[in-house]
């Protein structure tokens, strides 16, 4: 099979790398977080709580978009991550570790098992990878549903002191924007290069002299660490584990939706999914099947008519503004 | 094991359900491979065909009181019939976009047609209940289910249709040739634009009366279809990529293996078997998958 070819073939983030450098982005990024900091002083507790999810949904989305936008790894398997970080917390909750350090353990945790299963999940290509990676994640539900280790289909109860919701908040807004500055710095490295060779053509890279598994790993084990933090901060959130929430496939179908809807291959497309997807939801409470159907059908359009996104089409929009504008003046 | 002594007479029960389950199973699985093979194309949607069929089964009973396996022909044209505007309209422009932008929108429409079920039917359990399907006919001293021996049957004759059409009809050498090479299919004169349309066609109503036996051999919801794709793949997987015979025969190993592996750690472990089954079979040997293509 013929390596296949990429979604994105033009991507805005590696082409105007030159135009703003590192520093500048960095700092619009912290200035966005601090802004974002301040919210629990400023908004009701039902405007922090669609604020919750929408990082949430960011954080995730930006996860899946270094694997699949920039790597070319076009994964099913999320849950699977999101859901080891759930189980690492609701573990280390049990034995009354300090918060901090089971956020930390479940993105290792995580890493670790990104790092184990790469060499079977890495030997499959293209499609395969993706009805690969779905095959993993569901077969790991099932287990956690069957298993006695962690209690089965009942699941755990988090007994630790419950943190604040907006201290949820601010945990899920520093992963957010951590994943996003990840992405950010990864992009200025060497690197990103070597992503973007393997997402084109893994074949070529590798005669380019790219360690094609080495590439793909780290792009896995970042991306999978970053779901795991975010997993572990929904245990705290939930305060009730269960294998079928925590490894359930609805955070993959809505990463997927929100990545994509957003632009692949983009640094704001996944805030962009996130805080479309989120609102759609919040104007259609009470209608979870109408807003997803809605959702889907807004992913069918965007595939066909803006393969980059609605990120993509409003950088697109900008460029084809700025070009008639100087020719003008 | 803990097993005091080896029960021959539980074992023989449960390979013998297992091997007419996979059967039943292997009859979706056909055009999942079918779709897969001819037009390169990892189906996410055809589970939700699958569940489809199961809802047409029960509403044919309930609404119009006809007996679903009388039903099959019928659900068969309908669902065929209402893919090919699917196709025309969402997946035939994508041609030359790539692989990725196909599989992902068949993601999306699969992710609503699942909630547009939840929408219509409910989020409950169904199952479609006949007068044979509690009765069990007894063979050699085993009890098999009725359901499961038509099911298995109707499952094996369709299979044994689709092997003829494929290798006795015009349009299964359209077919084989546009599998085989797209490029020369299209130089002598092969639409192959057409035969990704009927093979996307015949793969959903494939899928459609897999889904009614399904229906009526197990219990389903609204989100059943991941289920039922997942066991789709590994079949195609086990039984060689394309191969009509080979789905057939891989839908019984892993019918066999998945009833043998419930038997030995319990009912709960059927799905995980089978994911494990198909994982292991891809890690081993991927590219035995990608040489085999031609429809035969």
């Amino acid at each position: 099979m013929t390596s296949s070819p990429p979604l994105v073939l033009d991507d805005p983030a590696t082409a105007d790398r030159r135009r703003s450098p590192l520093g500048r982005e960095l700092a619009i990024l912290a200035a966005v977080a601090a802004c974002l900091f301040l919210m629990p002083y400023v908004v009701d507790d039902y405007a922090l709580q669609v604020g919750y999810l929408i990082l949430q949904l960011a954080a995730l989305a930006t996860a899946w978009n270094l694997l699949a936008g920039y790597t070319g790894l076009v994964s099913l398997g999320s849950a699977a991550f999101v859901g080891i970080g759930t189980y690492t917390m609701a573990m280390l909750d049990e034995r009354a570790a300090p918060v901090w350090f089971a956020i930390i353990a479940a993105g290792v945790v995580a890493a670790v098992f990104a790092a184990v299963v790469s060499p079977a999940m890495f030997r499959l290509r293209g499609l395969y990878f993706t009805i690969g990676t779905l095959a993993l994640a569901e077969a790991l539900r099932m287990w956690m549903v069957n298993a006695r280790t962690f209690n089965g289909a009942a699941g755990i109860y988090l007994t630790g002191r419950p943190p604040a919701f907006y201290q949820l908040y601010w945990l899920v807004l520093v992963a957010a924007i951590g994943a996003t500055a990840v992405v950010v710095v990864i992009l200025r490295r060497p690197l990103a290069l070597r992503l973007n060779a393997v997402r084109d053509d893994e074949d070529v890279a590798a005669e380019m002299g790219v360690r094609v598994f080495r590439a793909k790993l780290v792009a896995f084990a970042v991306s999978g660490s970053l779901m795991g933090i975010i997993g572990a901060v929904q245990a705290l959130n939930t305060r009730v584990v269960v294998p079928n929430g925590a490894f359930g496939l609805t955070w993959t179908v809505n990463i997927v939706l929100v990545a994509l809807i957003g632009g692949l291959g983009t640094r704001t497309g996944p805030w962009i999914g996130a805080v479309f997807a989120i609102l759609l939801q919040e104007s259609l409470r009470g209608y979870p099947e109408i807003h997803l159907a809605i959702t889907g059908a807004v992913l069918l359009l965007v595939i066909r008519f803006a393969p980059s996104g609605i990120g993509g089409a409003m950088a697109d929009g900008r460029r084809r503004l700025a070009r008639v504008w100087r020719t003008r003046s | 094991m803990g097993i005091a002594a080896i029960d021959v007479g539980a074992i023989a029960q449960a390979a013998s359900t297992g091997l007419l389950l996979g059967g039943i199973y292997a009859l979706s699985a056909l055009g999942l491979s079918l779709v897969l093979g001819v037009m390169r194309l990892v189906n996410l949607v055809h589970g939700e065909v699958t569940v489809l069929g199961a809802y047409l089964g029960l509403l044919a009973l309930s609404t119009f009181g006809l007996d679903p396996l009388l039903a099959l022909p019928l659900v068969f044209v309908v669902v065929g019939l209402a893919a090919l505007p699917v196709h025309r309209l969402v997946l035939a422009p994508l041609a030359g976009r790539g692989e990725e932008a196909a599989l992902l929108t068949t993601f999306a429409l699969a992710v609503i047609m699942q909630n547009l079920y939840i929408q219509w039917f409910t989020g409950d359990t169904r199952a479609i209940t006949r007068p044979y399907s509690r009765s069990t006919i007894e063979v050699l001293g085993l009890r098999l289910p009725g359901v499961y021996l038509m099911g298995f049957a109707i499952s094996l004759g369709c299979t044994i249709a689709v092997y003829a059409l494929m290798t006795r009809s015009g349009f299964g050498r359209r077919l084989r040739a546009g599998a085989e090479d797209p490029m020369a299919a299209g130089v002598v004169g092969v639409d192959v634009g057409r035969v990704h349309a009927q093979t996307f066609a015949l793969g959903a109503g494939l899928a459609a009366m897999g889904g009614v036996l399904l229906g009526l051999a197990f219990s389903f919801t609204p989100t059943s279809g991941t289920a039922f794709l997942l066991v789709g793949f590994a079949i195609v997987v086990v039984g060689g990529l394309g191969s009509v015979a080979g789905t057939f025969i891989g839908g019984t190993m892993l019918g066999v293996l998945q009833s043998l592996g419930a038997l030995m750690f319990g009912d709960g472990y059927r799905g995980f078997i089978g994911l494990v089954l198909f994982l292991l079979v891809l890690a081993l040997r991927p590219n035995g998958l990608f040489g085999r293509t031609a429809a035969t």
